[in-house]
């Protein structure tokens, strides 16, 4: 239904090609291939031409011939011609294809361009000397003289050229190369790695002072559970003298129940967690906050992480009747999701969906950005664009599926009364369309919008997925990503550069195609789940990862930083059934992680934690574990900013207020000032890594912001209770509190100074503020 | 591979320049590959210096005409044949099928078998250029000889949340840095007293594409928009809480300050930028109000913009707010017209009469009066000021009562100041105002443009994300050279 303006753009013109391909581009691409893509137009307009090359008949220099091939001919052919003529190609030119013995004897559109020993009869030639219309290569200066008179030889020699059967992907010189990339190698076991000196945990060399323990237990308390260490657990752990009191501390953090809360953070920020659709409407997903409790629940257990994913791609294949598989497949509904009236395009939609479910598969689980190959090849990786369809084909069935829990006599009171209500809208939907005048439509219409909010909330859901074979989408290579241009049909298969070649298509009758996928993405010889996962971990203890991209283990990606200790993590964490606390507990009882200052650096808390020391601080945390999301009180001109301000119903039990952060509402049309302020994740797209950036609206929310004030008044109080008038141990308090630590001397003085005149809470507040506070060393 | 002057043809010209020779075109697209190289050194170089501080004021990548953007946003989507883009065509075929000839549309809500609208609108040609505008915008039109008209605006969206995120963003999903956010990232801060990208949403009520597609997405946080809300107190967290005051606070800073300093590694440029934002804060907390306060404004003024009188006054402040902000170094302001629900916005499904008459009274007089009082101050050169929607509206009916759908073929916005040649109209769309048939700019040509006259080149202005170096642009867009 594209109309004909965009269908068919003008020949040569770059307007035309942009705003073409635009219409194809509903999903983010890189500048850098985009510039590429669209230098390609004038490619494809130049090259129209055809070169044609004649095999020759196989005589006695022929081993001299196919080396001279070899060494002069195909890295020349690779280099120049490919691009348009061979299967890397967009669209072959021409209808020339370069890149074995076959097609170059088919030829083009153009007919014959090497005449076997006869070069200067041979197009090819002239294409290359530019001497004729043809000039090649279209978009760069002429070849060398050298290359040309290579070319001049070879023809005279007779074309000799020993590729003789199509190439597959893996023959690609992409592919070749690209499976030497580390990322693709096999992990190398364990047993062939010496145990990384880094993970020894006691100090090796003169770097690695081993750092005091008040300051090392603030670290690991915060990395490993994301709150603050009481004054009493402080004090414990330095009055220890025994050799193992860290290791006491740290498994005693890895068996709270807040260390499954502190964990899953980093994995909702990869999946893009959130519990609204997005877009105008910014549905609210009944029920996506037990998604949030599986995680956690997960992590706490120490559930093997190669049952984590399965669970969360295939729950529902696997087990449709356990909750805990259902809840896990809710996965797969945490994208944004555009819905809007009028004249839906069904099939753009559902393309949109499978878009972006296939996208996060590649940055949250393989650490790779296959979503570029949507409309092309990959640029910049060995990702093919069959391979991005193949990949997507895994979820062609997937459908929501919304699991109520409630007894049918509680679903038909609920239908009822739900009816009742979309009964009336409809009647004042009548009258409004029969009104005849602005006011009164808007009246209406307001209305309508009011008796919408009153509709009875959603019952107890799983918002999960199941297959739906019927629907299935039928799956094809869409040229340029538009979901009308369907090419060749595909069936779900996993990425060419990371199997063998004799890995067949799943067939078209299998009825749990996610749980192949999950099957291929957590087995053992698969080189990236474990790899990127482990990688993760070390960025949650030591600020940056191993591989500084944490969502990128491709070519463009960083390298690791330390190969060998990368892969012994990965290698020990799938020999130990994937379980992932005996790695946290490794990388912190590490000489490398116990060092002073904190390697590499200072890291400043995320906007949870600090929202959570604050409560934990001044005795308000409410420890509560999972269940529905809490909304809280914010700005009502924020509010009032959403298309239904009713969306933000703050939770009547105002303890709940005091939560940690994970439970709070991950809504995509309305992030809490203090979390957009301190970089917390905009909801859209995975987000490998926090960024901790410093700005003037972050000083403000943290000195007049109302929570920050708020919760300093409470700080005070609690000061008070704690320690009635004496400022001494007022101030010797808040310092361990709020620091961890006794104030100095000099600290001392200056508190006292400043609370003569000035009340507790304004001290309280500038606690808060501090960068001590505000960073873990 | 290429030379180094390929290279710097890159870097010296437009990127798109329609006068080239196919030979320059190939070479300089083949050697955009090291171009890019260069530019993402030049990225890092950035990023080093902005490490300490990343709001320090930049140099512009390349020249620049303009320091400050003003985006006056007619949201829903303004009509363009009721406003800069008069068809006599379409009032001659008024109730008829439209002709096959003029080809196909995909809308929201329209349907094949609807008839087109005429305009009830009539159009005179104003100022020395003899620019035709509607008469729903008389003060406007009173300023064309400074505008340039774009008539030939297009977007890949017929959908409100999409085309608004593209129209910002360049994307039409969300999640993608809006252009505010760009060019603060690219450019920095001017004024230490006041946020640098600031939005001022219509208190009517929220859009489609909620907070999102103002965000900075894929940026750091320091270079999202702040929200200015109604009222006069309208920077969130700048005002201290009710039983503190600013003599205490100032000595809470001091306090701070003081026990930050003892335990200060000198050496770590983190805690020193984090010192220094506590600065400015409190210097914006006792700056901002004063600039914000309107009461000090003369008369006059507040008559130019219908500050004090109905239906202009929320627009009219609004718009002098963002002249005050430019004259106080902010980079880009959002004013916004149109919020709630569709007919509060200029999203006119139903009466397109009833509502455009209704929102071009509300912004005609402020939107003018901001225009002149720019000039008159001198701002008005080194301010771009772009009007327009997320789209235009259809030359179909939707309803009996004469309304029109959403449309992305062809639509008109317009751009004045910052070193924009006004006075002329640029691209067209066909007789009836169906698509953009001549000169078609796309809203990543607009962006393109507005980089352009900033300083900033879309190549160069990249931020990595996943692996990926990201743009504003997309695709390439090119620069409206008729305007520039």
């Amino acid at each position: 239904m594209l109309n004909r303006f965009f269908h068919r753009p003008p020949r040569c013109s770059f307007q035309g090609l942009t705003m073409f391909a635009s219409r194809s581009a509903i999903y983010p691409c890189s500048g850098e291939c985009q510039l590429r893509r669209s230098i390609k137009w004038p490619v494809t307009t130049f090259v129209m031409l055809t070169v044609l090359l004649v095999a020759s008949i196989a005589d006695a220099q022929e081993s001299k011939g196919v080396r001279f091939f070899r060494e002069k001919i195909e890295p020349v052919l690779k280099a120049q011609c490919y691009s348009c003529h061979s299967r890397q190609a967009d669209e072959v030119q021409g209808g020339l294809r370069l890149d074995f013995k076959a097609a170059v004897l088919r030829g083009g559109d153009r007919g014959p361009a090497v005449v076997a020993g006869k070069s200067g009869e041979s197009l090819l030639i002239q294409a290359i000397r530019h001497e004729g219309d043809l000039v090649m290569p279209p978009k760069k200066p002429t070849l060398s003289d050298k290359i040309i008179a290579d070319f001049v030889k070879w023809v005279e020699m007779g074309a000799p050229d020993p590729r003789d059967r199509e190439p597959t992907d893996a023959d690609d010189s992409k592919f070749e190369e690209a499976r030497k990339h580390w990322a693709f190698q096999p992990i190398r076991r364990m047993g062939t790695l010496a145990r990384p000196a880094v993970l020894n945990d006691e100090g090796t060399g003169k770097s690695a002072h081993p750092t005091d323990k008040g300051t090392l237990i603030r670290r690991v308390t915060f990395d490993l559970i994301g709150l603050p260490p009481t004054p009493e657990a402080i004090e414990a752990f330095v009055d220890d003298e025994s050799a193992d009191a860290y290791e006491k501390v740290v498994d005693r953090l890895l068996d709270s129940r807040h260390f499954g809360e502190k964990a899953a953070q980093q994995w909702l920020d990869v999946v893009r967690f959130a519990e609204t659709e997005g877009y105008e409407y910014d549905r609210h997903i009944p029920g996506a906050w037990r998604y949030r409790d599986y995680v956690i629940d997960s992590f706490n257990k120490d559930k093997p992480f190669d049952q984590f994913l399965t669970e969360q791609l295939a729950g529902d294949e696997i087990e449709p009747e356990n909750r805990e598989c259902l809840t896990a497949s809710i996965f797969h509904r945490l994208g944004p999701v555009r819905r809007n009236a009028g004249n839906t395009d069904i099939a753009l939609s559902r393309n949109e969906v499978l878009t972006e479910r296939t996208d996060i598969l590649g940055s949250a689980i393989m650490g790779l950005t296959v979503g570029c190959a949507r409309c092309h090849n990959h640029k910049l990786e060995p990702i093919t664009q069959k391979d991005y369809y193949r990949l997507q084909a895994y979820l062609a069935a997937t459908e929501e599926h919304n699991l109520v829990l409630a007894t049918p006599d509680e679903q038909a009171a609920w239908e009822a009364e739900t009816k009742t209500g979309k009964d009336e809208i409809a009647r004042v939907q009548k009258q409004a369309q029969a009104a005849n005048n602005a006011a009164e439509k808007d009246r209406l219409a307001r209305l309508i919008e009011d008796l919408e909010e009153k509709l009875p909330a959603p019952l107890p859901t799983i918002p999960s997925t199941h297959n739906d074979f019927a629907k299935r989408t039928a799956m094809h290579v869409l040229k340029r990503g538009v979901w009308e241009n369907k090419g060749e049909p595909v069936q779900p298969r996993p990425l060419s550069v990371l199997v063998t070649e004799d890995v067949a298509e799943l067939s078209p009758g299998e009825t749990q195609p996610r749980s192949q996928l999950a099957k291929w993405l957590t087995s053992a010889d698969h080189p990236l789940t474990a790899r990127v996962i482990v990688n993760r971990i070390w960025q949650q203890h030591f600020g940056v990862g191993l591989v500084k991209t944490a969502n990128d283990f491709g070519l463009k990606g960083e390298k690791p930083s330390d190969p060998e200790l990368l892969d012994w993590l990965a290698a020990s964490l799938i020999d130990n059934g994937w379980r992932l606390k005996p790695l946290h507990r490794l990388m912190v009882l590490s000489a490398a992680y116990k060092r002073e200052p904190r390697p590499p650096k200072s890291r400043r808390l995320s906007a949870e934690e600090i929202r959570d020391a604050m409560l934990a601080v001044s005795g308000r945390l409410n420890r509560k574990s999972g269940g529905p999301s809490v909304i809280v009180p914010v700005d009502p001109e924020l509010v009032g900013l959403l298309y239904k301000p009713s969306q933000w119903a703050i939770t009547a039990d105002v303890s709940e207020h005091d939560r940690r952060s994970i439970y709070l509402i991950a809504k995509r049309n309305l992030r809490l000032p203090f979390f957009e302020n301190l970089d917390a994740p905009a909801l859209q797209t995975s987000c490998a890594r926090r960024e901790s950036s410093t700005h003037p609206p972050q000083a403000l929310e943290l000195l007049n912001g109302s929570l920050a004030n708020d919760l300093a008044q409470a700080f005070a109080k609690r000061l008070e209770r704690e320690c009635g008038r004496d400022q001494d141990k007022t101030i010797d308090r808040a310092f361990r509190l709020a620091l961890g630590r006794a104030p100095t001397a000099n600290e001392l003085q200056r508190s006292s100074e400043f609370l003569r005149e000035q009340p507790l809470s304004e001290f309280s507040l500038a606690l808060f503020n501090l960068n001590e506070f505000l960073y873990v060393r | 591979m290429c030379d180094d002057t390929a290279v710097g043809q890159i870097f010296n010209l437009p990127h798109e320049k329609p006068t080239r020779t196919r030979r320059e075109f190939v070479r300089e697209a083949y050697c955009g590959f090291s171009g890019l190289a260069l530019a993402s050194l030049l990225h890092d170089e950035q990023l080093l210096a902005a490490s300490s501080n990343p709001l320090a004021a930049k140099h512009p990548q390349v020249e620049a005409k303009a320091k400050s953007v003003i985006f006056l946003f007619m949201a829903g989507g303004p009509s363009h044949v009721e406003t800069f883009d008069p068809k006599p065509l379409l009032n001659k075929l008024n109730g008829q099928k439209r002709p096959e000839e003029f080809g196909e549309a995909k809308y929201q809500f329209v349907h094949t078998d609807a008839r087109l609208l005429g305009t009830k609108r009539t159009f005179r040609k104003h100022g020395e250029s003899g620019i035709e505008v509607s008469d729903l915008f008389p003060h406007t039109a009173r300023c064309i000889d400074d505008i340039a008209v774009l008539r030939s605006c297009h977007g890949d969206s017929v959908v409100h949340s999409a085309a608004q995120y593209e129209l910002f963003s360049g994307r039409v999903v969300p999640g993608f840095p809006s252009m505010g956010s760009w060019l603060l990232y690219g450019l920095g801060a001017e004024s230490k007293s006041l946020p640098s990208y600031v939005v001022m949403p219509d208190p009517k009520g929220a859009l489609e594409a909620g907070q999102p597609m103002y965000a900075h997405g894929i940026l750091p946080a320091v270079y999202q928009p702040t929200m200015f809300r109604p009222g006069d107190r309208p920077v969130l967290n700048l005002d201290l809480p009710k039983q503190v005051t600013p003599q205490q606070r100032r000595r809470t800073l001091q306090f701070l300050r003081s026990l930050n300093e003892s335990s200060l590694d000198p050496a770590d440029e983190e805690f020193s930028a984090r010192i220094n934002a506590y600065d400015v804060a409190f210097r914006m907390q006792t700056e901002a109000p004063e600039v914000l306060d309107l009461s000090r404004e003369p008369q006059e003024t507040l008559d130019l913009y219908g500050i004090g009188s109905e239906p202009t006054n929320d627009y009219g402040r609004r718009c002098l707010f963002a002249r005050k902000l430019v004259e106080n170094g902010v980079r880009f302001t959002c004013v916004v017209s149109g919020g709630g629900p569709g007919n509060m916005q200029w999203d006119a499904h139903g009466d397109i009469e009833e509502n455009h008459l209704r929102k071009a009274a509300e912004t005609d007089r402020p939107v003018a009066g901001l225009l002149k009082d720019l000039k008159r101050r001198g701002l008005l050169d080194s301010t771009l000021v772009l009007w327009g929607g997320e789209f235009g509206r259809s030359p179909d009916a939707q309803s009996a009562t004469g309304g029109r759908d959403h449309h992305n073929l062809g639509f008109s916005m317009w751009m004045a100041g910052g070193g924009i040649r006004g006075g002329q109209v640029v691209g067209a769309t066909d007789a009836i105002g169906l698509k953009a048939i001549e000169k078609p700019y796309h809203f990543r040509d607009i962006h393109t443009t507005i980089l352009h006259q900033l300083g900033l080149d879309q190549h160069q202005l990249t931020y990595p994300h996943l692996g990926r170096n990201e743009r504003l642009t997309f695709l390439e867009g090119r620069v409206i050279e008729e305007i520039v």
